[in-house]
């Protein structure tokens, strides 16, 4: 197996490159799909326009979809950041059965699928009022946010050694000055890659909006999805290489900002 | 007194745990409780979607594409891990970007783009007509075959990351060492290349077929009316018919599969190995 033959490296490395254009390519198909001139979408384009830009830029219904998933996604990564920070640091300071029943808890947002997810969050939004709001959705998000910032900051943590720790609390730091200037700075990659991923889980996600946008107060995946079962033009086309444009610059964020997250990103 | 050091723990904590059991934990119970609340009976829902042709066919249906995609998506998962965990330099990097990148990618524009390529009129079906393969456009969009083509786009790095990592923990020399005592390639495959790697397969497929089954997004817009799996189901019982009793019944059973799947797997194989390494 350390060497194997030319024949089969070839059929590996041939099987390897296929897999991975299954992967990549289709995803770039909107691209092209954005510029068609006509109403209908073709694939490659007979001609060419930016008038499906012009008219998503125009149009108030999509302006406003894509401001509230903006909206959206903001609240709910400041909140998830947050929270879901503290409770990785906290985490560390239990043991035992506790802290294997908590770190569970604090993941099981994974587990559950996300259609019994989202049908349990509109249930309790239409009692409570929350149905149709901003808060709503960023609520929402922030329940499927949290486990990335609790993994990313819990993996950052393990650079933290405990007794730096110990030695700046012997030396009289109070656990607020230990935070600021022991924990903090080396979590603060895990910080940023916990944020920027819950940030495109709020922006692309489709299912608990869908739920619970109501009329009013669409996100842009929502109105995507309303369109691709109503209209389907090429502006739903536009919308996609938006999000795709918006999903490769908070990529690169956080491959400069941390080389780890790269490894944390799944 | 509560030692000091505990209070801290517990501000930690508390935020997380909070919001988690207000909006997660109790909407989930709320809703699990209307599942027993049907005035035929506290099992009548169940017994709804046990006895209904209909709803136990959704149920199989939804269990095969899973079956289906996992199978699949563990095919062609091994010459992407493999060349993965032998490239060095830019073309890692290059493969790694390949395999990472769809996953920044929302599903519902993966999913679009699959509705553009599988168009009875679109370019795949165009290609293969012009290629001479088919005579007649197929119809690949709103049937299984579209479902499976667009799941396994989305979920197969799920499958290729854990494989590669436990491809790249294996040591070289334990091949070589097969190798040096005669055993011959498909030898040393079958009995040492393998079974260091099941777990990583193992973790990913359990992950794959997990994330199938719950899977929405996909199904609903490239099956349709034509491949109803049992998340559609259920935002159906919601949104069409108001049935918020069966809606919860599918609910819980469709959790009670995931974590029976998943108890089973953690029991029967190493699996945080497998999913947490990397």
């Amino acid at each position: 197996m350390s060497r194997l033959p030319l024949s089969l490296r070839i059929a590996a490395n041939a099987g390897a490159s296929l897999v991975l254009a299954f992967l990549v390519m289709p995803i770039l198909a909107v691209v092209p799909a954005s510029f068609n001139k006509t109403s209908f979408i073709h694939l490659p384009p007979r001609a060419y326009s930016g008038v499906w830009y012009e008219r998503f830029v125009e149009d108030a219904e999509w302006r406003s979809s894509l401001l509230n998933s903006l909206e959206v996604a903001v609240l709910a990564t400041a909140i998830a950041v947050v929270i879901g920070t503290l409770a990785a640091i906290g985490l560390r300071r239990l043991d035992g059965r506790m802290r294997v029943v908590v770190t569970a808890l604090f993941l099981s947002p994974m587990i559950v699928p996300v259609v019994v997810t989202a049908v349990a969050l509109y249930r309790s939004a239409l009692d409570v009022g929350l149905n149709g709001t901003i808060l709503g959705m960023s609520l929402g998000h922030v329940i499927l946010a949290l486990p990335f910032v609790f993994i990313n900051v819990s993996i950052a943590l393990r650079a933290v050694n405990e007794s730096w720790l110990r030695a700046a609390a012997g030396l009289g730091a109070g656990p607020l000055t230990i935070f600021r200037t022991v924990t903090l700075p080396n979590i603060v990659p895990g910080i940023v890659g916990g944020g920027v991923f819950s940030f495109i889980t709020s922006f692309d996600e489709v299912i608990v909006a869908v739920f619970l946008a109501g009329h009013g107060n669409k996100t842009l995946p929502v109105k995507i999805w309303e369109s691709i079962r109503l209209e389907f033009t090429p502006v739903i086309a536009v919308a996609a290489t938006a999000m795709i444009a918006l999903a490769i610059v908070l990529f690169a964020v956080a491959q400069t900002v941390s080389p780890k997250t790269r490894d944390q990103a799944q | 007194m509560i030692p000091r050091r505990h209070l801290e723990t517990a501000f930690l904590l508390s935020p997380a745990l909070v919001v988690l059991a207000v909006l997660f934990v109790v909407p989930l119970a709320r809703l699990f409780s209307l599942a027993f609340t049907d005035p035929a009976g506290p099992l009548a829902t169940f017994a709804i979607l046990a006895e209904s042709s209909v709803y136990r066919q959704v149920m199989w249906n939804t269990f095969l594409v899973a079956i289906a995609v996992t199978g699949t998506c563990a095919v062609l998962a091994w010459p992407v891990a493999y060349v993965l965990s032998r490239l060095k330099g830019i073309w890692f990097g290059i493969a790694l970007y390949g395999v990472l990148f769809p996953f920044w990618i929302s599903v519902l524009v993966r999913t679009f783009s699959w509705m553009l390529l599988l168009e009875r009129n679109g370019p795949l079906n165009r290609l293969l007509m012009s290629t001479g393969l088919t005579d007649a456009p197929l119809s690949l969009l709103f049937n299984d075959i579209g479902v499976m083509i667009g799941m396994v786009h989305v979920l197969m790095p799920y499958m290729i990351l854990p494989l590669y990592g436990a491809m790249i923990r294996i040591d070289q020399r334990l091949l070589l060492a097969s190798d040096g005592l005669g055993a011959g390639l498909v030898d040393t495959f079958r009995r040492i290349y393998f079974p260091l790697c099941l777990p990583g397969l193992a973790g990913g497929a359990t992950f794959v077929f997990l994330l199938s089954l719950g899977f929405f997004i996909t199904p609903a817009l490239l099956g349709g009316a034509n491949a109803i799996t049992l998340s559609m189901l259920i935002a159906s019982f919601v949104n069409d018919r108001l049935a918020w009793s069966l809606a919860a019944a599918g609910s819980l059973v469709l959790l009670a599969a995931v974590l029976l799947i998943l108890g089973l797997t953690a029991r029967l194989l190493p699996l945080d190995k497998g999913l947490f390494a990397k």
